[in-house]
């Protein structure tokens, strides 16, 4: 069916006319067939004749006539019986059925309609009633064709766009994993620290991303940092700073593992985009030997210290993002971390989770779950509170990139675990 | 977002209502470029009535500052809601965009801004 009407639309879109609508005759008297067949063709219908309901059944699967005429009384299948074949195949079922009757009893006409047929046409019709209802009949069944026809194309448009759509997620998801496998393996970065992470980008690729690892002898090297926006562009982004706080290239452009130092370079050398597009950022230096944390923030606030025996703290102070103003210069903070401290880096995607009623989970909150947390194992409080987060939510999916990272001070000190 | 503008003197106070967010940031450019192409040296951004900032919307205030720096000029931000001002200040963004409580105090130039 789809093939006929895709026929005639590429005869008409070349501008040849259409071809003419093809009628289907079915009728066992011969006479009857004969001579209505005649005036539809002095009429200009292709007209295609069979003489029993079989024969009218396989002609209607192979010419997919515009329009069936069909006698009621045929010995085998009669009328309404072919009807009802038509109607029970899913390929001929939208066919345009005429039942032809001698009679035109209010009761025959009824059971002819419940059992399929479109309309209804007297053997003792004139001429111009015969003429009118194939005209009527054919309206109909090309409206039909041109439903079908729209149907078809727009299940061909959905599956092409449904491939596309698969090949872009498939495309999207080989790079989200590329962006986990660049992210820390949870356990103990260093002798002495357990380390575990929870990670949520709120499409399949994120713009926050975070790092921690050995910068250069007794010193670990951490960061978080957050691209303005979401998906392929910030995760490009955030790859992109991701590569310059790399230990190596930070010893040749930077010359130095100073946090201060680095985003102040890092500064320089990401400004804001032409669409105004732009980091924050919070890197941190932990001296192992003596513990002590040197940090520095560009507008990220993410780090917050949760101390057992001293006093728990937010790493961060106001400062501009990176690359608002080059003329900026962040400065470095320290503080000393005891045994049993908790680090977190976070990203403010995780405080700034939205109620269904508008109101924001705030640092305020997250800082005493953080804290009431401390009875569980460092793995454990970050899966809480970030249950916590989506409770508070109301739903699984962060409007926002979401990265909470744990660092705990061991007592003993744990041999570094060694690579694969 | 509603934007109305006003000029007053040789500033252009854009009055903003709504969220100024990455979805209609093309509304708030537009009328930032009309104010430049004005020839507006001193433009004013009356964030009275507007609700929330998104990070995309700071990066674009942030872009705005720049760009009027250099070409001598400058963007002031006045009343901005608590929401909006802790943003601002988180950010250090008042840094860039001096905020006021009135109008009259921004197109002043108040050396003494109401935040920071």
């Amino acid at each position: 069916m789809a093939y006929h009407a895709q026929q005639r639309v590429d005869q008409t879109s070349t501008g040849t006319p259409k071809p003419a609508p093809v009628i289907l005759l079915v009728d066992d008297d011969d006479i009857t067939r004969t001579s209505l067949a005649t005036r539809l063709k002095r009429l200009g219908y292709r007209v295609i004749e069979a003489g029993d309901g079989d024969a009218g059944l396989a002609a209607t699967r192979t010419h997919r006539p515009d329009l069936i005429i069909l006698d009621w009384m045929m010995p085998g299948l009669d009328g309404p019986s072919v009807c009802e074949a038509i109607r029970a195949d899913a390929e001929l079922k939208s066919s345009h059925v005429v039942l032809m009757t001698a009679h035109d009893r209010p009761d025959q006409i009824a059971e002819g309609l419940l059992r399929g047929a479109d309309d209804f046409l007297s053997k003792a019709a004139s001429k111009q009633e015969v003429l009118a209802r194939v005209q009527a009949s054919l309206r109909s069944s090309a409206l039909v064709r041109e439903i079908e026809r729209t149907r078809d194309d727009l299940n061909a448009s959905h599956r092409l766009l449904s491939a596309k759509q698969q090949e872009l997620e498939s495309e999207l998801q080989s790079a989200a994993d590329f962006v986990a496998s660049q992210l820390p393996q949870p356990g103990t970065p260093a002798p002495g620290l357990l380390m575990h992470w929870a990670y949520q980008p709120s499409l399949a690729l994120g713009g926050d991303l975070f790092q921690v690892s050995q910068w250069g002898t007794d010193t670990l090297g951490l960061y978080i940092l957050d691209a303005s926006g979401h998906g392929v562009a910030a995760a490009l982004r955030a790859i992109a700073l991701m590569s310059f706080l790399r230990e190596d290239n930070l010893a040749k452009a930077v010359g130095s593992y100073d946090p201060g130092a680095i985003i102040n370079e890092a500064n320089r050398r990401f400004p804001l985009t032409q669409e105004g597009e732009y980091f924050t950022l919070w890197v941190g230096r932990l001296h192992l030997p003596s513990r002590t944390l040197f940090y520095a923030a560009a507008g990220h606030s993410g780090a917050f210290v949760h101390s057992v025996a001293g006093t728990s703290e937010w790493l961060s102070a106001a400062s501009l993002p990176l690359g608002f103003d080059t003329e900026t210069t962040f400065e470095t903070g320290c503080t000393q971390l005891q045994v049993h401290d908790r680090l977190y880096l976070l990203s403010d995607g995780i405080y700034e989770v939205p109620s269904p009623s508008g109101e924001l989970w705030g640092r305020t909150r997250l800082q005493q779950r953080l804290e009431a947390n401390r009875r569980l194992s460092l793995e454990h409080s970050i899966g809480e509170t970030m249950a916590t987060a989506r409770q508070w939510l109301g739903g699984t999916v962060f409007p926002d990139d979401v990265a909470l990272v744990g660092l705990e001070v061991l007592e003993q000190v744990i041999p570094v675990r060694s690579e694969p | 977002m509603q934007i109305t503008e006003r000029r007053v003197g040789h500033a252009i106070i854009l009055n903003l209502v709504g969220e100024l967010t990455y979805a209609n940031r093309s509304a708030f450019k537009g009328a930032v470029e009309r104010s430049k192409q004005a020839g507006c040296r001193h433009l004013i951004l009356n964030m009275e009535g507007v609700r929330f900032l998104d990070s995309s919307a700071l990066g674009m205030l942030a872009l705005l500052a720049q760009s009027l720096k250099a070409s001598q000029g400058v963007v002031s931000v006045v009343k901005p809601q608590s929401y909006v001002r802790e943003i601002i200040t988180l950010a250090n963004l008042h840094r860039l965009l001096p905020v006021y409580n009135t109008e009259q105090d921004a197109l002043a130039g108040e050396r003494l801004p109401a935040v920071g």
